[in-house]
């Protein structure tokens, strides 16, 4: 199984908001800094709710922070 | 490492050196005669392992309180559940088995240990499976 069609712009924002560390996003999102680690890798797909939480970190909407490639290859 | 994974390890550690130390105690011949002598072992066993591990989450604990304070989220919960389910089958498969060695004319106490061993295989498979969840990301 390939990694799944989920890419994000997370390291990205993190940076542009005080170089926020993995380990303070992950606090405010209330999951672990691997998870997040694992999410910025693409190696897991979050859940929405956690998914929408890390936009709300951003103050992004969802879409702005997680891209969905997986209809591509239907079109 | 996360505390999650190092759990893992503790508990994977842990039950490979107690019950690899039952087991090669186990006289293969399965004596009814010896039936007490290794249930008193069994349960040593059960309290050496149990005390094994409580010491060391202890330790792990007390170096990274935090860590360990965080309840699971939700990939540690999926990793969970993957060993789970992967260990269930375990479970099933080598209880039957065992059970079904009773046509082959084994008695109670290797069909016993069968069991055992069914669940012994199924913990160190699920440790493995949630180390290398933890390891991988997912």
């Amino acid at each position: 199984m390939g990694r799944p069609p989920i890419t994000n712009k997370i390291r990205r924002y993190r940076f542009e908001n005080g170089e926020m560390t993995q380990q303070q996003l992950a606090k405010r999102v209330g999951v672990t800094r691997q998870t997040i680690n694992a999410i910025e890798l693409g190696k897991y797909s979050p859940s929405l709710e956690v998914a929408f939480r890390i936009a709300a970190v951003f103050g992004l909407p969802l879409e702005e922070v997680f891209q969905y490639h997986g209809g591509e290859d239907e079109e | 490492m996360s505390f999650r994974e190092k759990s893992a390890w503790i508990s994977l550690v842990s039950i490979l050196f107690v019950s690899g130390f039952y087991f090669l105690h186990v006289p293969w011949t399965l004596n009814p005669a010896f039936s007490p002598r290794l249930f008193r072992g069994l349960l040593y066993c059960i309290a050496a392992l149990v005390v094994i591990e409580v010491v060391a989450h202890i330790v792990v604990a007390i170096r990274a309180p935090e860590d360990a304070k965080a309840p699971k989220d939700e990939r540690e919960r999926l990793i969970d559940l993957k060993a789970i389910r992967i260990t269930h089958y375990i479970y099933v498969v080598g209880s039957l088995l065992a059970v079904s060695t009773i046509h082959l004319g084994a008695n109670a106490i290797a069909i016993g240990y069968g069991v055992l061993f069914a669940f012994v295989v199924g913990e160190v498979v699920k440790n493995v499976v949630r180390i290398v969840g933890h390891r991988r990301g997912f």
